[in-house]
């Protein structure tokens, strides 16, 4: 998966998730290792994400990715 | 002029010889409005036996998921100045070793952006600036880290490292716990900055068993220096130990946990193949006794507060590893530890939990570390444990019956 | 004005520059210390170079005003060099030995408190309690100043068997090692957290709340999209309030503090140590807490009249046993006292040799 093609999966990943179950980074490497995408893209895709400020990092108890509020 | 509030009960703790954190809150309530609604709400807090802030949230740089706390007040009515007041947690220097003219940047950059209030330094060891809002968060790292200062860690990451004073003014230390505490902040910024853990991983570093940071009591990773040789005894400063008054039948002898120290005839005399390095000796006479040879440290994993399954003290994982830089073959094994822990760890389930979870063999066949004794204080008492394929086919009582 | 670039991933300032030079040149190279008195000591390196420590307590809760007045007091004795240790004193680096009586002297004139080093009370690793923190019980600030009001002697003058370690922590989440301490002071709630239905819907995700819990006292509420807690299991940790912020525990009444004794993090001569229940609780009594104070001063006074020299509180309390401490202290033993979480048959007496 070229990386915008993988941000754009990421954060409609993210998206579906709200409200439903809080994502951690984990969860979300997790999820790709299982599609067979390699650890480094899927970081740099989460680093992007969140250096746009697309997603952001949450804290509850935890630290999760989110979807930042309007 | 900032808002003043009567203070009677804060004011009892400005009395006796030791400084007062009332007096501090009160110097920066002198100027900022922020510090002055912090005293008005503790105050009240003191009143109600009850804490009015409010955690968690949304709050942080763009690009970090860690190094500020968000922290609101739960009477922002009453107290809107407060009503955000987050923390804002800057790495700090290894060994707290500070010049002047950084701590005036320090103040500098928090006097036009904060409440003037710090603590110096956290638990964990980060220089936490207490009390600013959300919208000064961007202005305040783009100050800091342009002169050199980073975030410290917070969340479900790498926390803040910290170390003993080490090699920079002891005589003890049996590796450079300064240089290891760079060299481990340096190598896992990401995981610092962007939490991507189950929880909280901490790292301390020490340069022998007087463990003067706590590091065997809350790091996830204790690295605790030690050696592998001899202890060279100074005949001549035993002697002056002696004469000094010290009583070194009882204070050292008597005292040594493995019995490995005779003193006789104003000689002193050390078993060394029964010595545990506990440092009782060597820090009593100080002038007379040196730890030689190999140097290294141990490391120990999974020490943390109660939360949940209990207190738990760091357990030997690797009785001795060279820590030299740049370090290699450590950061290979605590990337397999956080490899592991990524894939089991339930939400907030520290490596130490997890290891009594899943149990210490799988641990350390995961990050390929060999069962040896110094890892146990006994061996297991009851008559339960597994057998692998490869264990059947192991024949290792041929060692000894060739 | 203009934001000057950020920058990140950049890590801290490198510690080699911010050592005295003495240390520079010295480094990992030092022979020997000497303890001159409880607020300074003396490093002799190899190569025959010194450097003094004049060390004085911190409230660790700093205006900025009194951290440029160190930076001052640094730059006019130490040449700008000044460390901190982790029990929040402050240390001055004195290089010059000249330096060290006017500093002293100026330091006592700013009625700072000189001492901690040596076999004495060191200053208190504690928390944030009510100055910051959503989950406090008890207020650290103040436990410490009256504390250290209470033993300033044993910070500057007096000696002791060996170091003694107080720590105080605002809740059960213990930041900082509270429970490997001498003597530490750890406050606790006493009554089960309140559930706030409506905020627990909007604002808490119910699987890592039912996980958080250590007892497994809460499970799901589907009528209520909610959470129960059953009563009788819960231990007031105040954990799931952490995770889900609808679960409010504070209660003014019932909170206060419990005091713990005898843990220890060194190896020297004895392993590492918990620190044991001696106090299941006090109330909240500030702004003074005066029965916090005399408990710490029955448990000091016996163990300066009971230990020997070098030993620990923990290694003294092992050496008589616990069931002579309690006489000696005379504090009630109750059900409290007795485990009944994880590790709970590892501390039941299990030989029939005992004191009464």
């Amino acid at each position: 998966m070229e990386i915008a093609e993988l941000k754009e999966n990421m954060y409609k990943l993210v998206e579906s998730a709200m409200g439903k179950k809080k994502l951690k980074a984990g969860d979300i490497k997790k999820h790709y290792r299982n599609e067979g995408i390699a650890e480094d893209q899927v970081k740099e895709a989460l680093k992007e994400l969140v250096d746009e400020g697309r997603l952001i990092y949450t804290y509850f108890g935890g630290s999760y990715v989110e979807i930042p509020p309007k | 002029m900032p808002k003043k509030y009567d203070t009677p009960l804060l004011d009892e703790l400005e009395k006796g010889p030791f400084p007062s954190f009332v007096t501090e809150i009160k110097k920066a309530a002198a100027r900022t409005e922020m510090a002055a609604a912090e005293l008005g709400v503790l105050e009240r807090c003191y009143r109600e036996k009850k804490t009015h802030w409010k955690h968690g949230g949304i709050v942080g740089v763009r690009g970090y998921g860690g190094g500020v706390i968000g922290r609101y007040s739960d009477v922002p009515e009453d107290f809107p100045e407060v009503a955000h007041f987050h923390t804002v947690r800057i790495n700090s220097i290894a060994g707290f070793f500070y010049t002047s003219e950084s701590l005036r940047t320090i103040c500098d950059i928090w006097d036009k952006y904060g409440s003037g209030l710090t603590n110096l330094h956290g638990s964990t060891g980060d220089l936490v600036l207490l009390g600013t809002t959300t919208d000064k968060l961007e202005a305040i790292f783009a100050e800091y880290s342009s002169r050199g200062w980073d975030l410290g860690g917070s969340g479900s990451a790498m926390r803040t490292p910290s170390c003993c004073v080490g090699p920079a003014r002891c005589e003890w230390s049996n590796i450079d716990t300064l240089d290891i505490n760079y060299a481990v902040t340096q190598e896992f910024q990401d995981e610092m900055h962007r939490p991507a853990f189950p929880y909280k991983f901490k790292f301390k570093t020490v340069g022998c068993a007087v463990d003067c940071n706590a590091s065997i009591a809350r790091a996830d990773c204790s690295i605790i220096g030690t050696w592998k040789g001899n202890i060279a005894v100074d005949q001549a400063e035993v002697a002056n130990y002696a004469k000094a008054g010290m009583d070194i039948q009882a204070e050292i002898a008597d005292l040594c946990p493995t019995q490995c120290i005779t003193y006789a005839g104003g000689k002193l005399a050390i078993d060394d193949a029964n010595c545990s390095r506990c440092m009782h000796c060597i820090a009593k006479m100080t002038k007379a006794l040196k730890a030689t040879g190999e140097k290294g440290a141990s490391i120990l994993i999974g020490s943390k507060a109660p939360f949940v399954v209990g207190a738990t003290l760091s357990w030997v994982i690797v009785p001795f590893i060279k820590m030299e830089a740049p370090y290699t073959e450590f950061f290979a094994l605590i990337r397999k530890m956080w490899e592991w822990w990524d894939e089991h760890g339930k939400n907030r389930e520290r490596i130490g939990e997890l290891i009594i979870r899943r149990g210490m063999r799988e641990f350390l066949e995961y990050i390929g570390v060999d069962p040896v004794p110094q890892q146990v204080k006994e061996p297991r008492r009851d008559p339960f444990w597994f057998w692998t394929e490869d264990d059947l086919n192991q024949k290792p009582w041929e060692a000894y019956t060739k | 004005m203009a934001l000057p670039q950020r920058r990140t991933d950049i890590g801290p300032p490198h510690y080699k520059d911010f050592l005295p030079p003495v240390i520079q040149k010295n480094y990992g190279d030092w022979k020997y210390h000497e303890v001159i008195n409880g607020g300074l000591m003396v490093h002799v390196a190899n190569s025959g170079d010194k450097i003094w420590t004049v060390r004085i307590a911190s409230p660790r809760l700093l205006a900025t005003d009194t951290i440029r007045e160190y930076a001052d007091l640094a730059e006019k004795y130490c040449g700008g060099y000044v460390r901190f240790t982790t029990r929040n004193n402050v240390e001055f680096l004195v290089s010059e030995e000249k330096n060290i009586e006017p500093l002293v002297a100026e330091l006592k004139a700013k009625k700072q408190m000189l001492g901690g080093i040596g076999p004495r009370i060191s200053n208190i690793v504690h928390t944030q309690g009510w100055i910051h923190c959503h989950s406090a019980c008890t207020d650290a600030s103040g436990l410490v100043k009256v504390l250290m009001d209470e033993f300033a002697d044993y910070f500057n003058e007096k000696t002791l068997p060996n170091k003694v370690r107080f720590a105080v922590a605002c809740c059960t989440n213990m930041c900082g090692a509270v429970h490997c301490s001498d003597i530490a002071v750890v406050a606790i709630h006493r009554k089960v957290p309140r559930i706030e239905h409506e905020n627990v819907k909007n604002m808490c995700e119910v699987p890592s709340t039912l996980a958080c819990c250590p007892t497994g006292a809460i499970s799901p509420d589907p009528a209520k999209k909610s959470i129960k807690i059953k009563d009788e299991k819960c231990m007031y940790c105040g954990n799931c309030y952490s995770v889900c912020p609808a679960l409010p525990i504070s209660d003014s009444e019932y909170d206060g503090v419990a005091i713990v004794v005898g843990g220890k993090v060194g190896s020297l001569r004895s392993d590492p140590k918990f620190s044991k229940l001696v106090i299941p609780y006090i109330p909240n009594n500030p702004p003074r807490w005066p029965e916090v104070a005399k408990a710490f001063k029955i448990i000091l006074d016996a163990y300066i009249a009971g230990a020997k020299k070098h030993e620990r509180v923990g290694e003294w309390v092992e050496r008589i046993g616990w069931e002579q401490f309690f006489n000696i202290t005379k504090f009630p033993f109750t059900f409290q006292h007795i485990d009944d979480f994880t590790i709970a048959r590892e501390t039941f007496r299990t030989s029939a040799a005992f004191k009464w």
